[in-house]
């Protein structure tokens, strides 16, 4: 047998290795490190630095259940942020009376059900008519909330936890304690989505997506699957909708509305649809490039030689950051449709083989 | 020798610590993004305000460092922003922005024990829990439209009235104050129509209205949709027989500019004088526009007004916080200064109308409203000017809490 540690490549002799979590021990190895790194990270920063981290994280499990009915089951959905909502707005409604740990799942459940519903358009239409479909149920949901009055109509409802397990929580520890949540629950998110992705379901999604009526021919079930992408989609939607809740202390309308999905669509897009690491760097990514560019923004705003060469009744600066958004995206779907993930597949590869080019 | 090199010392270092103060003063909000077109204005008259207090040294000592931060309207950000903030120059005072954004960091604020100025005057703002340290700078949404009930009241008994309000929270707030005034009143509220922007044709709401018998439209709203409405209005014929009329954020010069012409008649309820009323503030605002390089759009705009009144009190709190603690200015001390600035103590910056008893800006530790006067406007030959005396609604304080 080969060197596990010394492996250049996958050598999978078996269908049982085919569907490993992990493709080999430097995996597991990175994992383990990346995971010990991501806990000791907040140490270093200020509590805003990790209120940053914590968006990105609830943004990743977001785009994580986007990437399973977008990027693997090919049903284009531009209501993830309705979803999010409906998770929100449950565990808006449960906190009073339920701990945290069954809050969040329940809006995954609940967002899953609203999921499968949203799906079932899916069986007669594809594509644009696909997003239209979902795009409807994101205008509903914001509709529906705004004349709900057991919802605020859309104003605050405040979610507030200030105890946990005799831990105190208050504005000192409340960005901390929630990334240790929100990383924790992100994880398992990860594990259950590679678990789904390496057994017969995941094959089902991808078999679908590719063509419905072959997969419909080889014995799958085309619409189950589809719904059932949906569904998944909707609950990791949901349980990021839950964790953004508590950790903004309150439920407002306006943080799921049709801009959120678009900007969670690009944030897949960018990032590499239907693939784990995609999912992770394009909220990353697009988190970080909104901070830099409004710290350029605000620089060139009081920069005085920028101001002098800036025709008069021009404001460069705040426009900035629409104009960077708009042509990252862009950019990204003409140079790097495969996204953020194609760049980090070339990385690893050089250096898996490296001092060898092949 | 080396005791006089200590004093020396401890000397210069209480010089520098008394003239090199710096106490900071956060403004975020929608600079770019949706309702722009009243941020940019706002946060030009907070910055404005600001530099011309460090220029006057109007706080003793004191060197203000205004932080104006553009949140495009989106509320992580504006929580980024605040606990940035918190974090890294913990401001005195807090001038926030937005209706969602500002109810959602509610509790947080609270915590913190955080004075905050909100740009947005919804009454939930100030309604408990979480309220002890929010305050509007002039009267609520709900009290200017409730107020704009009564003024309907006065000339037109059993009126049918529509509510044309945003599909927000912003313009959902004023909805169930004014269902309560009209039953009140005797009047009927016919209608309650959501309008956001992108409005363009409104021919089947202004008839929808018109075959429901309405006589007036209260708007709550920005200007840019109810200029759209008054344009079909007048195109449709309608102008005269619906009278419409708004809260603060529909009217003033960007709906003028806006509307043109259909605007004419528009009543407007607002606690600001206008730009051609000669009150010290004012007079403040349009110095400090032609010293800035501002362009007319600006300085036309009530949100400039608005912006000015904010840092006004702001700056005024941590003036008299300055002087009553010792030069200590945090947020615990410009609180106290906030919540005495009332009776003889009230503050009258001239930007704002004042009451009949005198009083321009006013809080208490339980009224939290700072202008509680305002007048109905009118928009006559290209202008708002007042139909009515500065007056508080009194039936808004009987429905506020019923």
């Amino acid at each position: 047998m080969r060197n596990p540690w010394a492996q250049t490549g996958n050598y999978r002799t078996s269908y049982v290795q085919d569907t490993t979590i992990f493709a080999n021990y430097r995996e597991i190895v990175s994992v383990v490190l990346l995971l010990v790194a991501l806990c000791i990270l907040p140490m270093f920063l200020e509590r805003s630095q990790v209120l940053v981290l914590n968006f990105i994280l609830i943004y990743i499990i977001a785009v994580l259940g986007l990437n399973i009915t977008t990027g693997y089951a090919g049903l284009i959905s531009v209501g993830q942020a309705a979803f999010m909502g409906v998770g929100a707005y449950t565990v808006a409604l449960s906190a009073p009376s339920l701990p945290f740990w069954l809050t969040v799942p329940l809006g995954g459940f609940a967002a899953a059900i609203i999921g499968f519903i949203v799906g079932i358009p899916s069986l007669r239409v594809k594509h644009l008519y696909l997003a239209l479909a979902t795009l409807a149920f994101q205008e509903i949901f914001v509709w529906v909330v705004g004349r709900s009055p057991a919802l605020a109509q859309g104003a605050a409802i405040p979610v507030e936890m200030r105890n946990f397990l005799g831990l105190e929580i208050s504005f000192r520890n409340h960005n901390y304690f929630w990334y240790y949540v929100i990383l924790f629950v992100l994880v398992l998110v990860v594990i259950a989505w590679r678990n789904l992705l390496r057994g017969k379901y995941g094959r089902a999604l991808i078999a679908v997506r590719d063509n419905d009526r072959a997969a419909d021919a080889m014995g799958m079930d085309p619409g189950r699957t589809k719904l059932m992408a949906f569904a998944l989609g909707a609950f990791y939607g949901g349980v990021a909708g839950g964790l953004l809740a508590y950790m903004q202390r309150a439920v407002v309308v306006e943080e799921f509305t049709l801009g959120r999905s678009v900007a969670l669509l690009a944030m897949a897009i960018v990032g590499g649809l239907g693939t784990v690491v995609g999912s992770i760097l394009g909220p990353a990514f697009i988190e970080f490039l909104r901070l830099y560019v409004e710290r350029l923004s605000e620089w060139m705003k009081s920069n005085a030689f920028i101001q002098s060469i800036t025709p008069a009744g021009v404001d460069v600066a705040s426009a900035l950051l629409p104009l960077s958004f708009g042509l990252v995206i862009v950019l990204f779907l003409v140079f790097e449709p495969r996204g953020l993930y194609n760049w980090w597949r070339l990385v690893r590869s050089y250096f898996r083989t490296w001092p060898f080019k092949y | 020798m080396k005791r006089a090199m200590v004093l020396a010392t401890v000397a210069l270092l209480g010089l520098a610590m008394a003239q090199g103060r710096t106490v900071n003063l956060l403004w975020s909000g929608a600079v770019t993004g949706p309702t722009s077109d009243v941020g940019g204005p706002y946060g030009a008259g907070i910055e404005d305000y600001c530099r011309y207090a460090n220029e006057q040294k109007l706080i003793p000592n004191i060197t203000l460092n205004c932080s104006v931060r553009d949140d495009q309207y989106q509320n992580p950000i504006t929580q980024r922003i605040f606990e940035e903030a918190l974090d890294r120059a913990k401001p005195a005072m807090y001038l926030g922005y937005s209706t969602g954004a500002m109810l959602q960091l509610k509790p947080l604020i609270n915590e913190v024990k955080m004075p905050t100025l909100p740009a947005s005057a919804h009454i939930g703002l100030i309604e408990p829990p979480n309220n002890q340290y929010m305050f509007l700078p002039v009267s609520s949404y709900s009290e200017q439209v409730v107020a704009l009930m009564e003024y309907i009241n006065r000339t037109s008994k059993n009126a049918k009235i529509a509510l044309v309000v945003n599909p927000s929270p912003f313009g959902r707030a004023v909805v169930d104050h004014a269902r309560r005034a009209a039953q009140r009143l005797g009047q009927s509220i016919v209608d309650v129509r959501e309008v956001g922007g992108g409005n363009l044709d409104n021919t089947a709401l202004l008839r929808a209205l018109d075959a429901a018998g309405v006589e007036f439209i209260i708007h709550q709203n920005v200007a840019g949709p109810v200029a759209n409405i008054l344009k079909d209005a007048k195109r449709l014929g309608l102008d005269k027989k619906i009278k419409q009329m708004g809260a603060v954020y529909t009217g003033g010069a960007d709906l003028i500019r806006l509307a043109g012409d259909a605007a004419e008649g528009y009543l407007w309820a607002s606690s600001y004088y206008t730009l051609d009323e000669n009150t010290p503030g004012i007079s403040l605002q349009k110095q400090l526009a032609a010293k800035y390089n501002r362009s007319a759009d600006i300085l036309n705009s009530t949100n400039y007004t608005a912006g000015m009144l904010a840092a006004a009190i702001a700056v005024e709190a941590m003036r008299r916080a300055a002087l009553r603690f010792n030069g200590r200015v945090d947020n615990e001390t410009v609180y106290q200064a906030l919540i005495g600035m009332n009776g003889p103590n009230a503050f009258k910056p001239g930007f704002a109308v004042s009451t009949k008893s005198g009083i321009e800006i006013d809080f208490t530790r339980s009224e939290q409203t700072g202008a509680e006067g305002l007048r109905v406007l009118e928009a006559r030959g290209g202008k708002f000017v007042p139909v009515t005396e500065p007056f508080t609604s009194t039936l808004f304080r009987q429905v506020r809490n019923p």
